[in-house]
């Protein structure tokens, strides 16, 4: 017989720790989180392994007479949103300070998940900011700053569209980059731009594997070798990717009889 | 120095709208951003290599963010990721794929170490900065009971 309050408690922080680990969170504080929510339930026994691509959880009341539960939450996909990390933070510390009940912190977290990141054109005009200003800082004139702004626009748009279809992560590196670095030379080649490498490095600045590099190193320091090198993995990856990308950009354009 | 500072911060500014990052808290990410990258640019200025820059500049990242998850009361990987952002070496990887565009093997192999250098010298910082503020944390609450 499953004990149905531990099967809530089970539910509430699988999906929590989900939540996190699909919006980029470490693994160690995944498992905390994890664990906390529980041991605030008053289970006794508790032992979390999340790794980015699922979380194992069993837990035990501790009695003699009392079944021992196990769960496998298989984790697919990821987007990061630095957001909804801040607030399942927030969330398990109110859930362990205060006596809020398992139903009501499910409806919390619910509502965090359905939240939605900042609007697309939002998003849209910061992907723009980010490519211009470094085109900017990489020695670009005024000219290049609205070419980048133009390349990081489109690339950007066009990996919310690759996401929407779900490629992966290499197919959508691998596009992004091809096509903002063929935007570049099109607008270089009609003479707006004037130094092409700024605005190439600029609207590639936003697919760089940052995210994945961080949290590898914070992972392997916190002793989770599983995900700190399945996360290095990943930035290998994307940055081949984007490598790839942009060189077979520039080697097609040059077959084609383009000025490079 | 000033444009850097600008630049920096508006481009940190917008990876932190791609990440979703608080509202509250976008400009505190890119002032954090744009402090990595003027430490930066003041080591690139001053004589040092590409290395021991980004080095300084993922040093810097790393103290400012620790000092602002603790003082907003939030996960330091709201700053850190943002704030990272500009170090990591786009341009690195950009020069490299030219050179092998270009079939120069020699400098494939300079610009490309140096590109995974400086992706290795933002890892050893980050894990430099946060082994010491671990160690300087448990020495602080071990004086504390001390007292």
């Amino acid at each position: 017989m499953i004990n149905q309050m531990q099967k809530k408690i089970l539910i509430l922080a699988l999906h929590a720790g989900e939540l996190m680990m699909k919006s980029g969170a470490e693994s160690y504080r995944v498992e905390d989180t994890i664990t906390r929510i529980c041991k605030a339930c008053k289970i006794p026994y508790v032992e979390v392994f999340a790794t980015p691509t699922g979380i194992f959880l069993s837990l035990d009341e501790g009695s003699p007479d009392s079944d021992m539960h196990t769960f496998i939450k298989r984790i697919k996909g990821s987007s990061i949103d630095l957001d909804k990390i801040s607030r399942i933070n927030h969330f398990s510390r109110e859930f362990t300070s205060t006596d809020l009940s398992i139903d009501a912190g499910l409806s919390i977290l619910k509502e965090i998940s359905n939240s939605k990141p900042y609007p697309l054109l939002l998003r849209i005009l910061g992907a723009a900011l980010v490519s211009s200003f470094f085109a900017l800082i990489f020695q670009g004139t005024f000219k290049d700053f609205f070419c980048a702004f133009f390349a990081g626009s489109c690339s950007y748009g066009l990996s919310v569209l690759l996401d929407k279809i779900e490629t992966n992560l290499f197919i959508r590196g691998f596009c992004c980059c091809a096509v903002a670095t063929l935007i570049a030379l099109g607008l270089f080649s009609i003479g707006l731009g004037v130094n092409l490498n700024s605005v190439i490095i600029g609207s590639i600045m936003i697919f760089l594997p940052g995210v994945a590099l961080t949290n590898a190193v914070r992972d392997t320091l916190a002793g989770d070798m599983v995900s700190g090198s399945s996360k290095g993995i990943e930035a290998v990856i994307i940055a081949v990717s984007i490598a790839s990308g942009v060189g077979v950009a520039i080697k097609l354009w040059t077959l084609m009889g383009g000025a490079f | 120095m000033i444009w850097a500072f600008l630049f920096a911060f508006c481009s940190t500014v917008g990876f932190s709208i791609l990440f979703h990052v608080p509202k509250k808290h976008l400009a505190s990410a890119g002032f954090v951003g744009a402090l990595g990258w003027l430490t930066y640019t003041y080591f690139i200025i001053s004589g040092s290599g590409n290395i021991l820059a980004c080095f300084a500049g993922s040093c810097v990242v790393a103290i400012i963010s620790d000092v602002f998850s603790r003082a907003f009361k939030d996960a330091a990987t709201i700053f850190v990721i943002p704030g990272i952002l500009p170090l990591v070496p786009g341009a690195g990887m950009y020069y490299t794929m030219l050179a092998i565009l270009e079939g120069n093997v020699e400098k494939m192999a300079s610009t490309g170490t140096e590109t995974i250098l400086m992706a290795g010298s933002i890892a050893v910082a980050l894990l430099v900065i946060a082994s010491v503020t671990k160690l300087l944390t448990l020495l602080g609450r071990k004086l504390l009971t001390y007292f």
